[in-house]
């Protein structure tokens, strides 16, 4: 195995994680992000690299927010949106639901499509994937060579009633605008998102194709800039499913890469539950306006299919389930109009940034208030190469102290409370709010500010154990040099117990597990291929379902009887009740196939036999009071060695801050293991 | 007051409702609570108020104060019991109408009564007159379903077969509203065990005084919003078109007294109660009043009953504002709480004109149908309703296709609604022009028409606004009204429901037959206008013609509209523009 490169390009920073498999080296860096063009900073952050090393670079693995941003920016293409007579406004009617009860002030979102390139053509498949309607050929040509002609169109989204059940019409529509309109890539939403609802699909597959020219001229640049330079011979982007694909299939699927950057810290995660040998992570990434929570359950990641890129356009694709919250360590601590002490989601960002960064900036942030608590050291941030101004975090602090009336200590400690409190919700949206107790997890803290808040937040939410892995800063680029190749497939196929379609649902299950096989032959995955098969099951009448993971591949008499009692079994589990001899409703089948690919062996560091000695000490103020702490440098510290809190364990692009009377154990790769842990793995 | 353990234990008691929320979402049977949303979780003191709430649905949260008062009213605290979950859903006892299910369970710590875990929830079959539970007809209580007064339907924690027997021999669909009451139940068991762990966390006199805390804070936080409108006495009314009993407008008359940091919504002089169920019940009196006063402050004040302490509604007995027994109330929920809440709005335009908007639609379109369910063999009903257009605003148009301002359901898609119920939709669009103009133009309703592919139906509908429109503000223009259409098997010709079946009202009745060839059109109103037509942008009435919103022959009798106005104003790259700014 030669040279292995995870880059995550973020707004800011793109970071690099390089591993050299000879050496077992582990070389982590960053560059400054170039937004107009990223591949620039790729490409300059890489000249970094040691100049013989970028020779020896095999795979390259690319996490990147262009799709995201291109969304979430309105800078895609102009789509012409093509459906079944009667449902153009499906994308502006959208579910009729307000973003929220109480605020007039609302403004609907738009969909990526203007209603003036949204065509209606006649034809009707019955929810039974009946053929009600037929197509009628010469109408779809006549607006094909509108389409065509119209200058303006860059690319063409179908989506058509019941294509789920029955594709029959979309393909025949993509055929013939391939024929007619050559230049203008077709999306069709049964190869998108082959799934019930029509509005969800139909804003999917918009926005695949909103996104499809810029991602394909993106992805062509990086091909084009990668050969010029003969830098990897495999370069891959990662997908929001946290696996990686070609660069030829990411073309073919931008909706793909909606969600890339961000997956690589869950992926992380997967690989970091399985070296410690911890079932069950919940991660925390803390960036400076924002925080990433994420589950890893049993050792795999958790999915969603209902993520809105903004209320109102529904992106369904499976992706890892991240919950993003605007908490941060540039989060501002604001009075409410009633007096009520508030922090976030408004952020100093990156400019002017907290107070204490002296930019300008006036107002409390979260990170002035762990500069004032003295968790932060103003002489050793981001190792030193950034010197903090004390004195301007006392002031902003001492501004809102004035206004509830406490001391500038209790002041920062209550706006680290808050704080916490926002983030200790969204941890209970991933674990309680899903039926998981928090007990039986253990939280990964990673990002900038992650670590310092960690231990906190264990205390507070009822997580027993933590875990601060290397290099917090640069976790997600790390985690992508952990991934898999990865496809997860679904497909409504919707029947009852009562009249289960045995044929139809073996066919599904078949067919899924070839198109899944056949693609990632496709992008060289010749070797062993595991699939997984689950599926989503409901009691017939309700709304939601719940999925099950089953270990058979057809369904015959045995298989169908565990696949029921299954279910009971599932929806006693999660909700704690279960209605025996109720009919139950089949909704999908889903499927995953994961292609394992090399993955390097971790390097471990030496064990030490001596006790760890303090680089100095401080007074840190913890919600017990304000106490002298011992201050560690990380990379002084070796496996095995222990700590009590309180103490704060600083390095380059983080600080560990541990409460009081909380163990800290160092393991062979040099994790710190907090809590729990630290104290069963001894 | 400790403010920081107030906002910890403030945001940690609203996470709780919503995790309740997830469980009923999750395995409620109705899909106008598990698609919708049209339910509510909170969480109550011993003393029936209310301590925090998500989310869900508004029509529901201003009711909870009268509901746990009301049940404490006939189930002393003395006799309740832990593991005990009371249902009930009498309108007559504080309930808000027959489809609106409450639970309660009690939440002990230590053998002392902390307080009550409630789910609100919208069953779709409640027996009475109409499958689906909308008998725009009904004049008693009695044909509007089962009423349930505050019974114990778990004792203890084991299951009261008496009362479960009862409650599901009373109903179509006993199958699918036993599921909707586990789903509520689950809701409660899990509100009850987290509030438990919290206030074990806390300790139960920090609890108690914390919350006492909170709601005083919630007081103030409306006070000092109400004190930024300016005194005085504002009044506005507007009427139901008809009861569906008699062809006679019922008025809605308010007038609201602001002074100082309190407001007095009184209406007195709105019309003797109809004989049809358009009422409101006291519960939806307090409901609607409350809806509109938080929608017209900060939404961040943390709801609970605090925020209601300076609001004092008089809703005089026997009108259709209070209805007496045994009137009937169904569409009180329904069709007369938008209306209130856009009354207010439009009395409270006048000292507060950026703060509101003009009319919606009001209506929920309440559109229901049953028959027998050929595959499964058993009956079925369902709830359907159309998107109204809201209103335009001082700074913006109204949104098109909006539920309601007392819901916030998302619709039951087409691919749902078809794979579910024997009627292929033709067409779901919005309807072009139906929208009044203005400065900021109201918003585009939707349109819906079906066709009936199915054995024989019955078709109920409980709605308003055919003959009457949503107005408009400041010289901001009327929106067009709904309609229901229906069209015979064969033939050509639409005639609305009281042409083609001799029905009193156009937008209320029950129980109409439908075969297989009908078709059923049910158009909802627009929104009204805000501000003077002619000083709308030029670009956005390009725009709007541009899109199809409007078409260019009512652009160019509301804005004098010309064709050459594209190449001057249109913007026809076909770019969509950046997000806005609030989103």
């Amino acid at each position: 195995m030669r040279h292995l490169v995870g880059i995550d390009v973020g707004g800011t920073f793109t970071d690099f994680v390089a591993f050299d498999p000879q050496t077992q080296k582990l070389d982590v860096w960053k560059t400054l992000s170039t937004p107009k063009d990223p591949i620039e900073g790729i490409l300059s952050g890489l000249e970094n690299y040691d100049a013989n090393a970028i020779e020896a670079v095999d795979h390259l693995r690319l996490g990147t927010t262009i799709a995201t941003n291109a969304i979430l920016e309105r800078k895609g293409s102009v789509v012409a949106y093509v459906t079944t007579r009667g449902f153009r406004d499906v994308p502006f009617i959208q579910r009729g639901k307000r973003k929220s009860h109480y605020d007039l002030t609302w403004i609907k979102s738009k969909p990526l499509a203007k209603r003036r390139y949204c065509f209606e053509i006649g034809g009707r498949i019955t929810a039974r994937g009946e053929e009600y309607e037929p197509l009628d050929e010469n109408e779809i040509k006549t607006l094909a060579r509108t389409i065509a002609n119209d200058p303006n169109i860059k690319a063409i989204a179908v989506c058509l009633l019941f294509s789920y059940v029955n594709p029959i019409h979309e393909r025949r529509v993509a055929d013939i605008f391939s024929n007619e309109c050559p230049d203008k890539p077709v999306s069709i939403s049964y190869s998108v998102l082959p799934k019930w609802k029509e509005y969800e699909r139909a804003s999917t597959t918009i926005a695949d194709a909103y996104i499809r020219p810029l991602v394909s001229h993106h992805i062509g640049r990086v091909e084009e800039q990668f050969t010029k330079k003969g830098i990897g011979k495999r370069v891959a982007v990662i997908k929001s499913n946290g696996g990686e694909m070609s660069l030829d299939a990411a073309k073919n699927a931008p909706i793909q890469m909606t969600l890339s950057g961000p997956t690589g810290g869950v992926v992380g995660a997967k690989h970091i539950s399985s070296l410690v040998g911890v079932e069950h992570l919940v991660t925390l990434d803390m960036g400076g306006t924002s925080t990433d929570v994420s589950t890893v359950v049993s050792g795999r990641e958790s999915f969603t299919t209902s993520f809105e890129i903004e209320f109102g356009v529904p992106i369904q694709i499976p992706m890892i389930d991240i919950r993003t919250m605007g908490a941060g360590g540039g989060s501002l601590a604001w009075i409410d109009k009633g007096g009520m002490l508030r922090v976030g989601p408004q952020s100093a960002g990156a400019q002017p940034g907290p107070a204490c960064y002296d930019q300008g900036g006036n107002e409390a942030t979260v990170t002035d208030a762990n500069v004032v608590l003295g968790r932060i050291s103003p002489s050793n941030f981001l190792g030193g190469s950034m010197q903090l101004n004390q004195e301007v975090a006392n002031q902003a602090i001492g501004k809102i102290a004035e206004s509830i009336n406490k001391n500038i200590d209790q002041t920062a400690l209550a706006i680290v409370q808050i704080a916490n409190n926002n983030m200790i919700g969204a941890l209970r949206s991933v674990l309680t709010e899903r039926g998981l107790d928090p007990r039986d997890f253990t939280l990964l803290g990673f990002g900038g500010a992650g670590p310092v808040h960690v231990s906190d937040l264990m205390y507070h939410s009822g997580i027993p154990s933590g875990i601060i892995p290397n290099h917090p800063g640069q976790f997600s680029a790390f985690g992508f040099t952990m991934t898999d190749a990865r496809i997860d497939l679904e497909r409504t196929t919707q029947m009852t117990s009562k009249a289960f379609n045995r044929d139809h649902a073996n066919k599904v299950i078949k067919e899924l597990s070839q198109e899944a096989v056949e693609s990632l032959n496709l992008q060289g995955h010749k070797g062993e291929i595991n699939l997984y098969r689950s599926l989503e099951m409901r009691y017939f009448g309700q709304n939601h379902e719940l999925e099950v993971p089953i270990s058979f591949d057809e369904f015959n008499d045995i298989t169908i009887l565990s696949g029921w009692e299954q279910f009971h079994q599932a929806h006693r589990d999660r909700f704690n009740f279960d209605i025996p001899g109720e009919i139950i409703e089949l909704i999908s089948v889903k499927l995953t196939a994961v292609a394992v690919t090399e993955r390097p062996d971790l390097p471990t560091i030496t064990k030490g036999h001596d006790k760890p000695e303090p680089v100095g000490s401080r007074l840190v103020t913890f919600d017990e009071g304000k106490l002298e702490t011992r201050i560690y440098q990380r990379d002084q510290l070796k496996m095995g060695h222990s700590l009590e809190g309180p103490v704060v364990i600083e390095e380059p692009a983080s600080v560990t801050v541990v409460r009081p009377e909380q163990k800290v154990l160092v393991d062979e790769y040099g994790h710190l293991l907090l809590g729990k842990i630290a104290s069963t793995n001894r | 007051m400790d403010m920081v353990t107030m906002n910890i234990i403030e945001s940690a008691m609203v996470a709780i409702c919503r995790e309740m929320g997830v469980n009923v979402q999750k395995t409620a049977y109705s899909t106008i609570f598990s698609e919708a949303e049209d339910f509510t979780c909170a969480l109550a003191s011993p003393e029936g108020e209310m301590i925090a709430v998500a989310e869900y649905c508004p029509a529901q949260i201003g009711g909870v104060p009268l509901l746990v008062r009301s049940m404490v009213k006939e189930i002393s605290l003395s006799n309740i019991k832990k593991g005990d979950v009371i249902v009930h859903n009498d309108p007559y006892r504080g309930g808000l109408h027959t489809p609106e299910h409450t639970m309660f369970k009690p939440i002990f710590v230590d053998d002392e009564l902390m307080g009550f875990a409630v789910t609100i929830g919208h069953f779709v079959e409640v027996g009475g007159m109409v499958p689906g539970g909308f008998p725009g007809e009904a004049t008693e209580i009695f044909h509007e379903g089962v009423r349930i007064p505050p019974v114990k339907i778990i004792k203890e924690g084991k299951d009261v077969p008496e009362v479960w027997k009862l409650l599901l021999a009373n109903v179509r669909t006993p199958r699918g509203n036993y599921g909707d009451l586990r789903a509520m139940i689950s809701a409660v068991d899990l509100g009850e065990s987290r509030l438990v762990d919290l206030i074990k966390k806390y300790g139960k006199k920090t609890f108690r005084t914390t919350i006492i805390d909170l709601m005083d804070y919630s007081e103030s936080r409306m006070r000092s919003e109400i004190s930024s409108i300016p005194d005085g006495r504002y009044e506005f009314e507007d009427g139901l078109e008809d009861d569906g009993i008699e062809d006679k407008e019922y008025t809605i008359k308010v007038t609201v007294f602001v002074q100082g940091d309190e407001v007095v919504i009184d209406y007195t002089g709105s019309s003797p109660q109809a004989k049809g169920p358009i009422n409101a019940t006291l519960g939806v009196a307090y409901s609607a009043s409350f809806n509109a006063m938080l929608n017209l402050t900060d939404e961040s004040i943390p709801k609970n009953s605090g925020c209601f302490r300076p609001i004092r509604v008089i809703a005089p007995a026997g009108t259709i504002m209070n209805v007496n027994y045994p009137g009937s109330e169904v569409g009180g929920n329904t069709e007369t709480h938008p209306l209130i809440v856009a009354c207010i709005f439009g009395a409270l335009s006048k000292a507060a004109p950026n703060r509101v908007m003009a009319s919606e639609g009001t209506t929920h379109g309440c559109f229901v149908f049953g028959g027998w369910d050929e595959d499964n063999d058993q009956p079925f009903g369902a709830f359907d309703f159309t998107y109204v257009g809201y209103g335009g605003r001082d700074f913006a148009d109204g949104n098109d296709a909006t539920d309601s301002i007392n819901g916030n359901c998302a619709n039951t898609p087409t691919e749902v609604f078809e794979t579910r119920f024997p009627w292929i939709v033709e067409e779901y669009a919005l309807r072009q022009d139906s929208e009044g103009a203005g400065q900021h133009r109201g918003g585009l309703s939707i349109s819906k028409t079906m066709l009936c592919t199915g054995g024989d139906m019955l078709i109920s509908q409980m709605t308003n606004k055919h003959k009457k429109q949503a107005w408009g503000l400041f010289n901001g223009q009327d929106g067009i009204s709904g309609a229901t259409l229906y069209q015979a098997s064969g033939q050509n010709n639409w005639q609305t429901i009281s042409e083609a079946f001799g029905k009193v009202s156009p937008s209320k009745y029950s129980n109409v037959p439908v075969k297989p060839g009908d078709r059923v059109s049910v158009k909802a109103p627009g929104g009204g206008g805000f501000g003077d037509p002619s000083k709308r942008d030029p670009k956005a009435v390009v725009e709007d013609v541009l899109e199809g919103f409007i078409s260019s022959e009512k652009a160019t009798i509301d804005y004098g509209y010309e064709k050459k106005w594209i190449n001057k104003y249109g913007d026809t790259s076909g770019i969509v523009d950046k997000k806005h700014v609030n989103d």
